[in-house]
């Protein structure tokens, strides 16, 4: 509610009216069909690399990689579907994308994981530069050997075939990939709170010398969750890439990578809590045009709104906190 | 602790959802006044690339009193932009300009939807029944530039800053290359790439290697030509311009350049539409429209280099083809001969440099 | 000669474009020696590089554009610290929010200032140096943030080594409770940290857009904050090596522009992935020789690894 305090102040100060536009945000996110499915498509990435945040978290680990991991999903995955022969059928096809982008994305989160589970280098900066390599990877393969000659030279991937797409429902751009991510999310929080694995996990979190003593292999759980993480992010890459940009492109990931990453941080590394959390962020992205067109706003103004909500989140619980002493 | 985040999170998702409920049938009637919505990929103020566009978008609105604009800037060239389209169309808006190259496809699909509104793309070379292309040929401008920084150099080594490797952009560097070549046939080339629209840090980077290479006469194809133009500046070599005017940042240094000038081809589009007129085509203006012109000359052009560049104006005015003659690629093999001249298709899908480049190209 | 001009053009173009990052960078480890990190950097330096320019725009006096932007960057930082010391909240995510806030809000008032003219930093009068063949040429083109970057490294290392402020900063870092013990209040400590590096990471934004390129453009640091949030990690949070790891990115980068211009005839985008690799590579060199930590403060190590 604060942020909403914040924001109207911020609105008044430029001179807008302020109900106005908080109304119109509202009407941006959920406001008709299209908006509520607009809203729906941003979440499906967010909440995948929320999830590829969250999972390494429990062991301990702070990957930001999220961004990289999707570019290399995005990538193998349209690797396997350049080379895959035309006729394919979808249920085929699709499982097998998303197979090969899971592994690729995992292949981007194995390293780091490596590097720190035998040399002890930090993940956290190993994951953001990879991030970097990443990108710059998707934009050689499209600005290079994959750069489709019937777009003119823009640089794109050839579309993918009709059996590698993934389908909408209800004639919008919302489509499976939501579903496979609150599946993966609840699949994976029990796994993570019910199983004996992620009980291990726990203890290897808290006092990894205890953990060690007791028979478990530190390394090899490091690369496990940091390959889990990395896939779920992959996924996002080849689903964005594949639902909805049909093709490869440069620049798919846009800000996914970090917005889900603050995602799992707001809702404590909690799966389940993710998914709200998800969905709201969706809905302020996809509403941020709604600012652009009504207010007139340039669109810094929406990076302001965004900012404002996580500070007022993090002011309102860190009062409570105090409070609570 | 978190729960209440979450109780809070979902209260206001819940408010947010019946508002939204209660309001979802108040979406303004479109109205009698023409409403036309621009998206830009950038922001409209980096003196360069948006900036033109949107001062066309001005210039139009003070002729065209009855027509409403709006504009959207800084949406990413891919799906994004599809969003920004379905949302104008549902509050009226019947003629869009998407006026990045990248947003060619998205506006075919939602065109695709739409087929009562009018999409008019920059730079685009695919058609749809409501979706026509416009774009102006700055190449013909940039041979002109070109020529005044042949004739100016000394080192006979120019050096162009380019983001991507996008077909325009290599229209732009082979064209100013031959201009070049046409006065000092052993004038080179040099291209860095920076990989990114706006990246002014790595701009100035590039413009300082280039310059320590032997370079004197830089141009560039980036969103803001600002900061290129001023490390020439300051380095104390000339520049040559593009998209906009910045003569003021290099007073010493500045030769010439290419801007836009796309008012009066908005308002064409717009008023055709208007009146009926409208087809879908590909609109490509040139200096004989004054969609693009030259900009103004600097101190160091010598009289008798304005004057070649004024007569081989007046030929383009007057018909003469750019790409024509002889002209061959980086590795020799010609891609048009004596006589010849290349076709409409293949400039706009150019997909090579020319003899007297160095750089790659992928 | 040649070589001799290739390489002093090398090392001052590496320098100058390196200068903005390694402010931030040592702001950075200043706070992280505290025991806080500060992912907002990105937005500091952004503020800072705004202010920078609007007030050299103002005034047209650059010293005071640099002036400004410290002080934005330091003022945009008392959220941080607000969050972080005061509140207690989670700093990953504080940090990010301070980034977004600062850019939101710079984009946003910055519009009026695209297409400004400054002058920036006067040539520095070198005298007679000036007329040394190749070094002459190279310290040209050295302005004085420049300058001041390479004295300011060693002297913060050895305020934050050789001092009893310095070692209060430490003592902080590695376990607050400990220092409470000490009589020191960690609180006030990290106050400290926090503007500190609030402070210079506005300054290195100024420096990019009063010295560097004179020019002010939405988002013009182009992540070049988070790198240096990474690299704090390379230079081992030791203020001593701030200079050089942010040097040897800086220089890698300006490396593979110099490759393209030498027509190297590699996609310009794997050549940008150099800079990362480089550092990579001195990283895991620099784990596997010590085998540990890596002189991370014990109280950060905590930090990035619990997850509440």
């Amino acid at each position: 509610m604060l942020f909403l305090a914040l924001c109207a102040g911020f609105f008044l100060l430029l001179g807008k009216h302020p109900l106005e536009l908080l109304w119109q945000v509202a009407l941006g996110a959920f406001g008709d069909k299209y908006s509520t499915s607009e809203t729906l498509v941003k979440t499906t990435p967010i909440l995948f690399c929320a999830l590829a945040a969250a999972v390494p978290a429990r062991l301990g680990l702070l990957s930001v990689g999220q961004s990289g991991q999707f570019y290399l999903g995005a990538f193998v995955g349209t690797f396997f579907v350049l080379h895959l022969p035309a006729a394919t059928p979808a249920y085929l096809g699709l499982p097998s994308m998303l197979l090969f982008a899971g592994l690729g994305g995992a292949a981007w989160g194995v390293v780091p994981g490596f590097l720190r589970a035998r040399v002890g280098v930090n993940e956290t900066l190993t994951t953001l530069l990879f991030n970097y390599v990443g990108a710059l990877l998707v934009d050689w393969a499209v600005y290079g050997p994959w750069r489709d000659p019937n777009n003119l030279g823009w640089p794109a991937s050839a579309p993918f075939p009709a059996g590698a797409i993934f389908p909408g429902y209800f004639g919008s751009r919302l489509h499976a990939g939501l579903f496979i991510a609150i599946a993966l999310a609840v699949g994976l929080h029990i796994l993570l709170t019910r199983t004996r694995w992620g009980l291990m996990l726990r203890v290897m979190k808290s006092n990894r010398k205890v953990a060690e003593s007791a028979g478990m292999r530190y390394g090899l759980h490091v690369v496990a969750v940091m390959a889990i993480g990395g896939a779920l992010a992959g996924l996002a890459g080849i689903c964005e890439t594949s639902a909805i940009q049909g093709r490869l492109q440069s620049g798919v990931a846009a800000n996914y990578g970090i917005t889900g990453f603050l995602v799992a941080w707001m809702a404590g590394q909690h799966l389940i809590r993710i998914l709200p959390l998800a969905l709201v962020m969706g809905a302020i992205l996809s509403a941020s045009d709604a600012l652009q067109l009504f207010a007139e706003l340039p669109s810094a103004i929406a990076v302001v709104m965004q900012a404002m909500l996580f500070l007022s989140v993090l002011g309102v619980a860190g009062w409570r906190k105090r409070k609570g002493g | 602790m978190f729960r209440i985040i979450q109780r809070t999170f979902t209260a206001a998702a819940l408010a947010f959802t019946s508002f939204a409920a209660l309001t979802a049938f108040a979406t303004p009637a479109a109205q009698a006044a023409d409403k036309v919505g621009f998206i830009y990929v950038g922001p409209r103020t980096d003196f360069g690339y948006n900036f033109a566009m949107d001062q066309g978008r001005l210039a139009m609105e003070k002729d065209m009193p009855g027509t409403k604009t709006v504009f959207f800037e800084n949406i990413p060239e891919n799906a994004e932009v599809e969003r920004v389209m379905e949302r104008l169309i549902s509050q009226g808006f019947t003629t869009i300009f998407p006026t990045s190259y990248g947003y060619l496809d998205p506006a075919l699909k939602v065109a695709a939807k739409y087929p009562k509104v009018t999409f008019m793309h920059a730079g685009g070379f695919k058609l749809a029944p409501n979706l026509g292309t416009f774009f102006a040929d700055i190449d013909e401008v940039e041979f002109l530039s070109g020529m005044a920084a042949g004739a100016c150099t000394k080192t006979g080594k120019l050096g162009f800053v380019a983001a991507h490797p996008i077909p325009q952009t290599l229209r732009n560097i082979n064209a100013f290359t031959l201009g070049a070549q046409s006065v000092n046939p052993k004038a080179t080339c040099t291209i860095v790439w920076t990989g990114s629209w706006s990246d002014p840090a790595k701009e100035a980077e590039a413009a300082n290697t280039l310059i320590d290479g032997g370079v004197d006469v830089l141009t560039m194809h980036v969103d803001g030509p600002i900061t290129i133009t001023q490390t020439a500046e300051k380095r104390g070599v000339m520049v040559c311009g593009y998209h906009a005017d910045a003569s003021k940042f290099a007073p010493k240094g500045w030769l010439t350049g290419s801007a836009w000038n796309w008012g009066p081809l908005m308002e064409r589009i717009v008023k055709s539409k208007a009146d009926g007129t409208w087809k879908s085509e590909h609109i490509r203006g040139s200096i004989k429209d004054g969609y693009v012109k030259l900009a103004s000359f600097g101190p160091l052009v010598q009289d008798s280099t304005k004057k070649a560049i004024g007569a081989k104006e007046k030929g383009f005015i007057s018909g003469t083809a750019q790409w024509a003659g002889a002209i061959s690629k980086q590795d020799g093999s010609a891609v048009t001969k004596v006589g010849e001249t290349l076709p409409l298709a293949k400039i706009e899908s150019m997909d090579f440099l020319v003899a007297g480049v160095k750089g790659t190209l992928k | 000669m040649d070589v001799a001009m290739f390489l002093a053009g090398f090392v001052v173009s590496g320098l100058r474009s390196c200068t903005p990052l390694f402010y931030v960078l040592l702001g950075e480890t200043l706070t992280e020696r505290v025991g806080v990190v500060n992912l907002g950097v990105e937005g500091q330096m952004l503020i800072g590089a705004f202010f920078g320019f609007a007030m050299t725009v103002w005034t047209g006096n650059p010293w005071l554009g640099m002036l400004a932007g410290a002080a934005a960057g330091m003022a945009l930082s008392i959220v941080h610290g607000l969050l972080c010391v005061t509140l207690k909240a989670n700093f990953f995510a504080s940090g990010v929010a301070l980034w977004m806030l600062g850019g939101g809000l710079s984009a946003y008032f910055g519009i009026n200032l695209v297409g400004q003219k400054i002058d920036g930093f006067p040539s520095i009068p070198w005298g007679p140096f000036a007329h040394i063949p190749v070094l002459g040429q190279a310290l040209a083109q050295l302005t004085p943030t420049v300058l001041l970057s390479l004295f300011i490294g060693p002297v913060v290392g050895f305020w934050l080594f050789r001092t009893r402020p310095g070692l209060h900063w430490r003592a902080v870092g590695e376990s607050a409770e400990a220092a409470r013990t000490m009589g020191i209040v960690p609180e006030r400590i990290k106050w400290q940290g926090i503007l500190a590096g609030g402070f210079l990471s506005g300054f290195g934004g100024a420096s990019l857009s009063v010295d560097y390129t004179r020019n002010w453009i939405e988002w013009m640091t182009a992540g070049r904050g988070l790198i240096a949030v990474g690299l704090v990690i390379v230079a081992r949070w030791n203020p001593y090596l701030a200079l050089p790891s942010a040097f040897l990115f800086g220089a890698t980068e300006a490396l593979t522009l110099r490759l393209q211009s030498m027509g190297v005839k590699v996609s310009p985008y794997l050549l940008s992935t150099l800079p990362y690799l480089v550092c990579l590579a001195v990283l895991v060199y620099g784990y596997w020789r010590a085998r540990q930590r890596g002189g991370m403060p014990r109280d950060l190590a905590a930090a990035f690894a619990h997850t509440e």
